[in-house]
Formats: C-alpha cells, sequence, structure tokens
C-alpha cells in the first residue's frame, strides 16, 4: 500500500452523497418521507451560494428515483466496508411503510451493540431475545414479544448454577464492577430493574425495539434486518419442520406480527400488510400448505395475547397468569447458545 | 433484507462494483507488474485499514473515543508496527467515502486533574506530552451541509431526543466558553432554570411516554460520561460548601468548535449584526489571548517536583474530576 493510494468510490461520488450516509448512519433507519426531507436539505446545501436563503428545495420534489440514486451509490460506497442498505416494510405500523436500515453485514448481537455498551447489557439483550424467540415463541402461544414484566424477569442470568457461564466470555468492560461484594468475582450480577427499563428505553429510541400501546417490546424494524442472518441461524433448526423463526408466505420476510394457519402444527404465516395482495391472486383463503380454511384470527405477536378474551380483565391478573406459563414454558428453558 | 435478495440487486451493478474496487488481483487492471506478495501484503493492509474504519465508526456511534491502545488491541492485534500505515490509509477512507476525519482530542487540561493525577503525569511524562491519543470522528464536509436538517436526526423517536441533546449541550457548551472556559455550579443551575430546565430536561426518547423528560441530573452525567462537559468538585480544606464548577469536555471543544459557537450564538440573536460579530469576535478571541487565569498557576504548580500547587494556591484542596474519569483510564 503506496502512499499515494486513494480508496476508491464510485463514479461520480460527491459531498452530497458522502452527507446523505452520514445523516442515514446518525438515524439509522430512513423511510422514504425523511428521506425526501433530508435530501431536500442536501440539495439546497449543494446549491448553497452563501446567500441566506438556503431552504430553497421542495421535499415534494424529491422523487423515489433520487432516493434510490442515492440509496444505490451508497451501498456502493460502502460495501467493501461491510455495511449494507437493506429495506423491508414495518410489519405493525405506517400501513406497512418501508424502511431503509444502514447495517452491518455480517451482525450478532455482540458485534452491533458490544461497542456502545456494557458487557452486562449485552448479556442481558440476548436474554432479552431468548425470552422473544424461545419462551414466548411457542406453538401454542406465538408471541414474539415481551410485555414488561416479562422484559423485568430477564435481568439477571437464569438462577442456580448456570449463572456464571452466561456472561463468562465477555467480561473486558472496565469499571462497571460498582456493586462489588458479590459472592463470586466471575458471576454474572445481571441487571438492576431500573438498568433494564432504561436500556429498554434507549433501544427503543435508537430504533431497535417497539414499544406497542398495550405495552409490549418486540425487534423493530431495524433489529429485523440487521440480525436477519444471526436470528435464523440461532434460533432456527434446519433438521426440524416445526422453526422458531418463520417467513411470511406473500413476501418472505420474518414474520413476528401477523396471522397464522389456524392449524396449530402449520409453519404458515403471513403479514396483515401482505394479506390482501395474496388472496386477491387465489381463488379461495386456504392455507397454501394443508388447506385449512384460513380465518385470519389467529396471531403472531401481541395479538396472541391481547385477543384473549381474559386479556382485558385487568393487567394483574394478565401477569399472574403470564408468570404461570411463563413457568411452564421455561421448564424447558433453552441454554445460552452462544460458545 | 435477506442476502439472497441483495444479490439480484446487486447483479446489475455488478460491472460497475468490478471497476471500483479491485479486490482481488485478478480484478487489477493495468498493474499486471504488481508481484504477488506485494498484493498480498496490500490486501493485508487493507483489511486493517477497513476494521480501523469500522471500529472509528462503532466508537463514534456510542460517544465513546477513538483510542490508540483500543487500535492497537481490537484492530492491528499482531500488526502493531503498522500503525502510521493503517491510520492514514483509514484517515483516507474515512475522507472520501464518509467525509470524516479523525480529529485528536485536546489534552486533560491540567487544571482538571486531581493532585494525585498531576504527580502521576509529572512522573510519567516525558517532558512535553501534548499528545492525548484520543480521537474523535468529526465532520470535514463544509458548513452548507451541517445544518440541522441534514446533521440532526428528524425523525421521531429518538432523533428528536438527539436533537435538543444536541442543542443542550451546545447552548451549555457556549455559556461555558463566553464565560471564558469556566462556570460556576449556580450560574449554571441559573441558566437551566431560565429554561425550564433546572429540574428535567426533554428525554433522549420523547416517544416513551414512559419517560418523556430525563431529571436533568442524568442528562448532565451523560454530557459528562460522552466528553461534552467536565465537572470539577474542589472540597475546601476549610469546611467550606463543596465548590463545583463546569467546563468543556474534550469531546466538547472538538465537535462544538468556535465556529459552532458562533453559529448557535447568531441563531440565538436572530441573524447576524456588526454589534454581535464585534462581540462574538471579542469573547472569543479573548478566551483565546487571555493567559488562561487558573492555567498558569497550575501550569506552574506542574513544574513543582510532586505537582502539588503548594499551600498559597487558593485552588488548594482536593480536586475531584467526576465521572469523566471513567473512559479516560481504562
Ligand atoms: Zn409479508
Ligand atoms: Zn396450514
Amino acid at each position: 500500500m503506496d502512499d499515494n493510494w486513494e480508496p476508491p468510490v464510485p463514479a461520480g461520488y460527491s459531498d452530497a452523497n458522502r452527507a446523505f450516509i452520514q445523516a442515514f448512519m446518525a438515524r439509522g433507519t430512513l423511510t422514504f418521507r425523511e428521506a425526501q426531507k433530508l435530501l431536500a436539505a442536501i440539495q439546497s446545501a449543494v446549491s448553497d451560494d452563501g446567500s441566506d436563503d438556503t431552504d430553497n428545495t421542495d421535499p415534494q420534489s424529491i422523487t423515489m428515483a433520487d432516493f434510490e440514486n442515492f440509496i444505490r451509490t451508497a451501498r456502493e460506497a460502502v460495501e467493501p466496508l461491510d455495511f449494507d442498505i437493506r429495506n423491508t416494510r414495518d410489519q405493525v405500523r405506517g400501513g406497512g411503510e418501508r424502511v431503509w436500515a444502514f447495517i452491518n453485514a455480517h451482525s450478532d448481537p455482540a458485534t452491533q451493540l458490544g461497542t456502545s455498551r456494557t458487557a452486562e447489557e449485552v448479556a442481558y439483550i440476548k436474554r432479552l431475545l431468548d425470552a422473544m424467540f424461545e419462551k414466548h415463541n411457542t406453538a401454542r402461544l406465538e408471541v414474539m414479544a415481551v410485555d414488561e414484566g416479562q422484559a423485568l424477569r430477564e435481568s439477571r442470568p437464569a438462577g442456580g448454577g448456570r449463572a456464571s457461564n452466561v456472561n463468562g466470555n465477555n467480561n473486558d468492560d472496565g469499571g462497571q464492577e460498582e456493586e462489588g461484594g458479590g459472592s463470586a468475582a466471575a458471576t454474572s450480577r445481571g441487571l438492576k430493574h431500573s438498568e433494564v427499563l432504561s436500556l429498554l428505553s434507549s433501544l427503543v429510541a435508537e430504533g431497535w425495539l417497539d414499544k406497542s400501546r398495550d405495552g409490549f417490546y418486540s425487534l423493530a424494524p431495524r433489529s429485523l434486518m440487521e440480525l436477519w442472518s444471526w436470528l435464523v441461524a440461532t434460533y432456527n433448526d434446519a433438521d426440524t419442520e416445526w422453526q422458531q423463526i418463520k417467513f411470511c408466505e406473500a413476501c418472505k420476510e420474518i414474520v413476528t406480527y401477523g396471522q397464522r394457519c389456524n392449524e396449530p402444527n402449520c409453519t404458515i404465516r403471513l403479514h396483515d400488510i401482505c394479506e390482501e395482495g395474496f388472496w386477491r391472486t387465489r381463488g379461495e383463503k386456504k392455507c397454501p400448505k394443508c388447506s385449512t380454511p384460513w380465518e385470519g384470527n389467529h396471531f403472531v405477536g401481541e395479538r396472541a395475547v391481547t385477543s384473549r378474551s381474559g386479556f382485558q380483565r385487568g393487567r394483574g391478573r394478565r401477569a399472574r397468569r403470564s408468570t404461570a406459563a411463563d413457568a411452564a414454558d421455561a421448564a424447558e428453558d433453552v441454554e445460552d447458545e452462544e460458545e | 433484507m435477506p442476502a439472497r435478495r441483495r444479490h439480484a440487486v446487486q447483479d446489475d451493478e455488478e460491472e460497475d462494483v468490478q471497476r471500483q474496487y479491485p479486490q482481488s488481483p485478478d480484478d487489477v487492471d493495468g498493474d499486471g507488474d504488481e508481484r504477488m506478495e506485494v498484493v498480498g501484503q496490500r490486501d493485508e493492509t487493507s483489511q486493517l485499514i477497513k476494521n480501523l474504519v469500522r471500529y472509528a465508526l462503532a466508537c463514534e456511534y456510542s460517544r465513546t473515543p477513538i483510542r490508540r491502545d483500543g487500535i492497537r488491541e481490537k484492530v492491528l492485534g499482531s500488526n502493531g508496527r503498522d500503525f502510521k500505515k493503517v491510520f492514514a490509509g483509514a484517515q483516507k477512507q474515512l475522507q472520501a467515502t464518509f467525509g470524516m476525519q479523525m480529529v485528536e482530542l485536546p489534552t486533560k487540561d491540567r487544571n482538571l486533574l486531581t493532585a494525585d493525577q498531576k504527580r502521576k503525569a509529572a512522573k510519567s511524562q516525558s517532558q512535553k506530552e501534548t499528545v492525548s491519543n484520543a480521537y474523535v470522528l468529526v465532520s470535514t464536509l463544509p458548513e452548507a451541509y451541517t445544518k440541522p436538517a441534514i446533521k440532526a436526526p428528524s425523525k421521531v423517536q429518538s432523533a428528536d431526543g438527539e436533537a435538543s441533546y444536541i442543542a443542550l449541550y451546545t447552548m451549555i457548551i457556549t455559556i461555558i466558553t463566553l464565560s471564558g472556559g469556566e462556570l460556576s455550579d449556580p450560574r449554571l443551575r441559573r441558566h437551566l432554570g431560565r429554561l425550564n430546565a433546572a429540574e428535567n430536561m426533554p428525554g433522549m426518547n420523547p416517544n416513551d411516554e414512559t419517560s418523556p423528560s430525563e431529571k436533568t441530573e442524568l442528562v448532565l452525567q451523560r454530557m459528562i460520561r460522552h466528553g461534552y462537559l467536565v465537572r470539577v468538585t474542589e472540597s475546601k480544606t476549610t469546611g467550606d460548601e463543596d465548590a463545583t464548577t463546569w467546563h468543556v469536555g474534550p469531546r466538547g471543544k472538538v465537535e462544538v468548535d468556535k465556529d459552532a459557537i458562533a453559529t448557535f450564538v447568531r441563531a440565538v440573536y436572530g441573524g447576524s449584526n456588526d454589534e454581535l460579530e464585534k462581540k462574538l469576535q471579542m469573547s472569543l478571541k479573548i478566551k483565546e489571548r487571555k493567559p488562561g487565569v487558573p492555567e498558569t498557576v497550575d501550569e506552574a504548580a506542574e513544574e513543582a517536583p510532586d505537582g502539588d500547587p503548594g499551600p498559597s494556591d487558593r485552588r488548594r484542596g482536593r480536586r475531584r474530576q467526576t465521572e469523566a474519569e471513567d473512559e479516560d483510564d481504562e
């Protein structure tokens, strides 16, 4: 590598492209509407001649083609650095609005979150993902989300002798030992409830988690895009027909919020946002695999809980009930899968 | 988007990609005389450069300084002797792709060190150690690109929180700087009171209805942790109340530089006029020219063998640099 090496950039690459990438990275995700405002501001900056009237580009004048141009150039620029830009539709909100995310090409929770979180927080996030994709994701109740009580229950590593190995591999986080005096130094102390709540709040703030009106935390589109391959590799078993993570029959993306076949053992899933188009192309509303009539009243996501008649009858009772259900599910609680 | 779809999109770009990024020896056009080992070495350096760029961006995301030690440990490993080459390459890559540069943080103000730290520094320092060995990423794009609609996140959720966070630390840093680089705690509180922010500030996540605002104290602590502010608490030996002063932290100095302060002040005053510019010039320059009021005292003390300021110093007493240490001393 000699001194006059110049990093390759896409043809016609300019400060406008650089500003776009900076802004995209700072935001993490972009919708087209957000991109219109951003690109309008960038275009104004390009034509900024130092005079005062700068905000002269109308966001409405930015077309999808303009946006896609910037996305294509940005991807080309960052791909050699193992970053990527992907997009997906929001399963829940905005009528399936498409969301673009700036992501790491090879990502797991530790590499993605490890630099900005303490080791304890990373270990907690792993337990939270286990809770979403294993404990609260059973054939009977495919919630793939946790309420606050369930999130708090993961604040410490599963009890007993297994506590020590959950976090044994990443104790390189200096200065976090203010709670000294614990019995064994190697034991992960977990997080305090207040720490869990503030971590959850910042994960929501950064667009990694969604928090629903009914108080359920689930993976936001940003996480689903960033962790897609890690989630599938971690929670799905190639040798079995049943998979913890299932895909939409229409769009082939992960379903964490949608509908399921009425036949409990069938793995066919559909997003609400994909349903209409899907049935339009078919004669009858039957499961394409097992031909069970599709009634659209069996849910994946928080509605697996909230649609049940018991849910509306008071949060306290629900909390107790789901505690009992958790206890049953947790019996076969799966050990931390990271080496 | 799953990888398989990514390929579909990539295919129509294949030609461009190949032309722009000669990554394997076969792709290199025109320099066929390059020997294989040179190519291999270059590939290794490319990999290290890429890793350093990624490391720098990850640090920036969490607003932790990029430390030379961290680079050695997490990026270079056994290639420590390549530091210069890799660092220079990463700077080029950051500039070319992102319009960013790693900028070295200023060394810690000596008057903000505890007596103990000064002793240590005096011992270990080979005369003039003027490098902090810590960097932050800053944008090198022209000023036109730094306006809030581009720079500050604009979406609801965290972005609003981030925007108000940026506004708050920019304002506090401006006040501190225009006050000569140091602000007493009561005066800071008075300023915050005027902004209705004495008790609470907008939360980082206004969309989370469980915490639309945050305790001012927590936000200030975050500003300290991120290196925007430094809080110095001096316990008086005489039993008076502790005197707390606020200073601009290393990241604050780099990110909110004089231009940013001037821009901020102009925005607050709704534009610029001759009088304002004159004042601005004065206060930002005076601070520059002023022979650093407390600095000189402590600078002199630094020369003393044990670094102790001595009994006559009005700043006698134990200085504690609150919180800011946890990032700096690991
Ligand atoms: Zn779908
Ligand atoms: Zn079926």
